[in-house]
């Protein structure tokens, strides 16, 4: 296979790509059970959940769990996370101190991307630091100009952050929120469908969802108890209904590995499992692209949204974050989302008829029986 | 080509784009079909793959950023998640303590 020939760079256009939107998810992905354990509060004890404890919720009057979670917790842990990327544990403590200066500087606003730019940029200017003056130090001062370049560095982008990046990100987001509410509103939205399912097949899941979704959503749903821009990239309908569609009308020699790759997708929710079908056939993002974006247009008519990322995008997932008391409505976005690419793949595959006519640059026949010999 | 010596590979890293999902799934595959070889099997994300590895493994979408960072150490592309011939021909090496060019 051509394919094991080695490429000498990681430097091609997709590859930055995937860095970047990589580096963006990278800060939020370890922190996901922070978002689940802040969804799991909510949905339970705020006033319309399913056992209000005042509290807890933080309604009458009571500070609750939820506020200080998501304004603090959460971007706290993004932030340390973020720095410590860049420089470790000491690019994690100044990303974090760095944080706070954002999250007081745009009261109100939950300060997610405003720790995802502060904090990375935070740590590297202190690995700046700690690099240029690295054999400089006489010996025994090691650990006061460590604490203390942390210390003041720390301070001093508390205080910045505070005047510029926590203001212009709560004017930002700001915009998007308005933004997003025009595309619900005007009924555009299902058209985010063309490019984030493409862009998912290409690995950018992650960078979607987390590096774009995750955030903004975040910031509706602690004003407006749900979001629907959880529910764009995480829909695992349209991979479902591509799935079903090669059990019962892909090549042959690959049906027999779908049924467990439905398990792993629809239960598990790992979507990457169906990205070599679609990489394999590449005209069936179109049955992703539609069946996606008919899950929006049902979320955004029903007025559905979830109250935290569905992380990873399961069913069991789906079901844990949705609001009480609009389960099927959402068990109905999954399934029209499910039943058009179904539909659509379907059609795309002659329904088992068109397979042997493929066209070069997919994989044969032959090669595909090998594949399923060797997984037997 | 690089080649592969099955007899010298101690550990082997599965890697995907967070580390979390897709490659934990197939690093648990593995460590069942690589326990009595002794090879320590770990998943990690594409851009922290540890420099002791000895051969990395990925998903061929992923395989030019893994490239960058895994430096001389092999990088074997696959296509499929659920028994791929290149995943498949890894683990048969290092069963064998055979050499293979990928």
């Amino acid at each position: 296979m051509s394919e094991y020939t080695p490429k000498v760079t990681g430097t091609g256009a997709k590859a930055a790509v995937q860095r970047f939107g990589g580096f963006l998810a990278g800060m939020i992905m370890p922190n996901i059970g922070a978002f689940i354990a802040w969804g799991l509060i909510t949905a339970i004890f705020i006033e319309v959940g399913w056992w209000p404890v005042a509290q807890l919720g933080g309604f009458d009057g009571h500070t609750g769990l939820v506020g200080p979670m998501i304004t603090y917790l959460l971007p706290l842990l993004i932030g340390y996370t973020g720095g410590r990327m860049v420089h470790g544990t000491r690019g994690g403590v100044v990303g974090a101190i760095a944080t706070v200066g954002v999250i007081v500087g745009a009261e109100g606003t939950p300060m997610f991307l405003g720790a995802m730019i502060i904090a990375p940029l935070t740590a590297w200017l202190l690995k700046k630091f700690d690099e240029a003056i690295e054999g400089r130090v006489a010996s025994g001062f090691e650990m006061l100009i460590d604490n203390f370049s942390s210390g003041i560095l720390g301070a001093a982008m508390a205080v910045g952050g505070f005047y510029s990046i926590g203001p212009v990100i709560r004017t930002l987001m700001q915009w998007a929120e308005s933004g997003v509410g025009f595309l619900v509103d005007s009924r555009l939205l299902p058209l985010a469908s063309i490019v984030v399912e493409p862009g998912k097949v290409l690995f950018l899941n992650n960078a979607i969802n987390h590096g774009v979704f995750t955030p903004l959503g975040a910031a509706q749903s602690a004003d407006q108890g749900k979001s629907i821009l959880f529910m764009i990239e995480t829909n695992p309908g349209p991979g479902l209904g591509i799935l079903v569609a090669f059990m019962l009308f892909g090549p042959i020699a690959l049906r027999a590995s779908a049924p467990a790759a439905i398990v792993i997708h629809f239960l598990g929710g790992i979507h990457e499992i169906y990205f070599p079908y679609i990489l394999m056939k590449p005209r069936l993002i179109l049955a992703a692209i539609l069946g996606g974006g008919m899950g929006v247009l049902t979320n955004v008519i029903l007025g559905n949204g979830l109250v935290a990322s569905p992380a990873p995008g399961s069913i069991f997932a789906y079901m844990a974050m949705t609001p009480r008391g609009d389960h099927l409505l959402v068990l109905l976005s999954i399934l029209v989302a499910a039943l058009v690419s179904f539909f659509v793949a379907a059609v795309l595959m002659g329904f088992g008829r068109g397979e042997k006519d493929d066209a070069a640059g997919e994989l044969s026949d032959a090669e595909l029986s090998a594949h399923t010999k060797e997984s037997a | 080509m690089t080649t592969i010596d099955g007899s010298t590979v101690r550990k082997l890293v599965v890697a995907c784009d967070a580390g979390m999902g897709s490659s934990a799934m197939l690093a648990g595959t593995l460590k069942k079909q690589l326990k009595k070889s002794g090879v320590e099997v770990v998943h990690s994300p594409v851009a922290e793959i540890p420099a002791d590895a000895d051969v990395v493994v990925t998903h061929k979408g992923l395989a030019e950023r893994a490239r960058g960072v895994a430096g001389d150490t092999p990088v074997v592309p696959f296509d499929l998640f659920l028994g791929d011939p290149a995943v498949a021909k890894v683990v048969k090496a290092i069963q064998d303590k055979a050499q293979i060019d990928v």
